[in-house]
């Protein structure tokens, strides 16, 4: 599927311009200047694998899928279906029939919220954190109002870590039936340890979901390991296309399940009077899905595990590392969080500079980075901000890209003071 | 890197840092006849503006800003511009500064109140290449037609 494949690397050392090299949209120029593309976290890039895959499946091997009887449906079908594998094998999944695919993360989310949302009991609970992204907010308050189940929010520490204390303190009656917390925070960069928090949520019998939308970009995912009940994942965060996204779920959870949407694919027979559902995942896939974009992804998995995740992780530890000590020399700047663990997101403000004057200067040098509240205005309040600015680092990020970002930084705070 | 566009950047004026970094009109009055507040809440920027009239005229106004430089200075030019004006041609300055952050040849108002001067304000006309940033320089005027929803000009 992959024509353009990364080079393999020796031992873990990722060869940063060769990987670029496959990124035609970093050729651009943003005013004249090289476009320093430092806004990953919100959207990643496409390496030309990714591009190619796509524009060859409507060039050469394109029909609706399921449904064709001809020869063109069939390899359509089969192509759709190896992504599936694809996707089983990137999350080390039991079963590929555990893998469904979505829009996104935030309909994967919502598609937990209503499928298993109708399985809890008023007077259950569901448990998040404060520094979830809306999409891991908003569709538990729907779920609160519409149900009448309790939304609780495990608070975090001052430097950005789960409370785990308090975390366990509110599982502790009882009332939980689904803990829902980010893998990695898109503001803060927190990794959060995941499989302890699934022990002590199993422990209190609850079961766990993980917004993995930023985790699995930077490191190997393995949700046998982590004991997940629940993942999920948005396939533009991972170099692949928009449009595609993946819930994984333990088997029996999902045929437990009603389903989500309701049409064509997703039914087992269908009269007037009723229909019987199709067998998982097929039942949680109604309509004709993204085809294209679902090739984009396989693609992108393919391509990012022949790069291999001890070199992403090295690679963007090093970023990450070389970011927080040229960030922290630029005057009146504060980094935002300072967790256990951190992924490839920094976020900072500045004394005297608010944050989208600082984008828009930015910019203007041809740096792109994200302004504002990353959509997790409850996680701002919290750590009494309205905004901030967030540089994010992917695995065609270089540290002279970095070098430049602090530099700009100091001359813009020069500019304003 | 030799030479920075931050520096020399258009948007940026001088008088829009200067005044974002130390505002002429900020504050609050003991007994404003009217009020009115804008808030973004798409990054949590704020104007509060009180407003002492006498008669039809705006005798005093201050603002209360947390905000980007563009939001901030756009309150202070603002307050400045309108002092001593009538109800009426405040919000004739208001139409006129909106025209102004849109495509010049795209707008009718642009003609009609073309007599109305905008002084100092015309700082902020180089936001239209800027779309994602237009609303922070209107954020104060949404405070303004808040505070005259209820004057009858
Ligand atoms: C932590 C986190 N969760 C969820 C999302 C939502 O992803 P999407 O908009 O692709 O559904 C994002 C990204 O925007 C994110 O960073």
């Amino acid at each position: 599927m992959a024509t353009h494949t990364a080079k393999s690397p020796a031992a873990s050392q990722l060869d940063v311009q060769a990987i670029r090299a496959q990124f035609p949209i970093l050729a651009e120029k943003v005013h004249d200047r090289p476009l320093v593309f430092l806004d990953s976290a919100a959207s990643a890039q496409k390496p030309n694998a990714v591009i190619d895959s796509m524009a060859n499946t409507m060039r050469h091997q394109y029909a609706n899928i399921h449904r064709g009887l001809h020869w063109m449906s069939e390899r359509t079908t089969e192509a759709y279906e190896g992504v599936r594998d694809l996707v089983a094998g990137f999350l080390n999944a039991p079963s590929r029939e555990e893998i469904v695919f979505t829009r996104n993360s935030t309909e994967a989310i919502n598609l937990v919220a209503h499928s298993f949302g109708a399985l809890l009991r008023p007077g259950q609970a569901v448990l998040i954190s404060q520094m979830e992204h809306h999409a891991n907010l908003v569709p538990w308050q729907m779920l609160r109002d519409r149900a009448g189940i309790e939304l609780r929010i495990a608070p975090i520490t001052d430097d950005g870590d789960l409370d785990m204390e308090a975390y366990k303190a509110f599982l502790a009656d009882g009332k939980v039936g689904l803990v829902a917390i980010t893998h990695m925070s898109n503001v803060l960069g927190t990794i959060t340890p995941a499989s302890q928090i699934a022990e002590v949520a199993h422990a209190a019998g609850a079961l766990v979901l993980f917004d993995g939308s930023q985790a699995v970009v930077h490191h190997k995912t393995d949700v046998q390991a982590l004991d997940a009940d629940f993942y999920t994942f948005t396939g533009h965060k991972l170099y692949g296309p928009t449009g595609i996204g993946v819930l994984w779920a333990r088997r029996a959870l999902l045929e437990q399940m009603p389903p989500f949407l309701g049409g064509g694919d997703m039914i087992s027979t269908v009269t007037f009077e009723r229909s019987t559902w199709a067998n998982i995942p097929h039942k949680f896939e109604a309509g004709t899905p993204a085809i294209v974009e679902t090739m984009g992804l396989g693609a992108a998995i393919e391509w990012v595990s022949q790069v291999g995740f001890d070199a992403i992780a090295a690679h963007e530890a090093a970023l990450t590392a070389h970011a927080l000590q040229r960030l922290a020399t630029v005057p009146g700047l504060k980094i935002v969080g300072n967790p256990r663990m951190r992924g490839g997101v920094v976020s900072f403000t500045m004394e005297d500079v608010h944050p989208h004057d600082i984008a828009t200067l930015l910019d203007r040098n041809g740096i792109a980075i994200r302004a504002g509240h990353h959509c997790a205005e409850p996680l701002m309040r919290r750590l009494g901000l309205s905004a901030t600015a967030r540089a994010s680092f992917g695995i065609y990020t270089q540290k002279e890209e970095i070098d430049v970002l602090a530099d700009t930084l100091v001359r813009i705070r020069d500019f304003f003071v | 890197m030799n030479s920075s566009t931050a520096e020399r950047d258009a948007l940026y004026d001088r008088l829009i840092v200067e005044r974002a970094r130390k505002p002429l009109h900020a504050g609050r009055l003991d007994a404003p006849d009217v009020q009115g507040e804008g808030r973004n809440p798409l990054c949590g920027d704020k104007t509060h503006l009180d407003i002492a009239l006498n008669g039809h005229h705006i005798q005093d106004i201050r603002h209360q800003t947390r905000g980007c430089a563009i939001c901030s200075a756009a309150a202070d030019l603002m307050a400045e511009r309108l002092r001593g004006e009538t109800v009426t041609q405040a919000l004739q300055v208001a139409d006129r500064f909106k025209a102004l952050l849109v495509e010049p040849s795209s707008s009718a108002v642009v003609e009609k109140s073309h007599q109305v001067p905008l002084g100092a304000l015309e700082v902020f006309a180089p936001l239209r290449s800027h779309k994602a940033r237009i609303r922070c320089a209107e954020l104060p005027w949404v405070a303004l037609e808040e505070a005259f929803s209820h004057v009858d000009g």
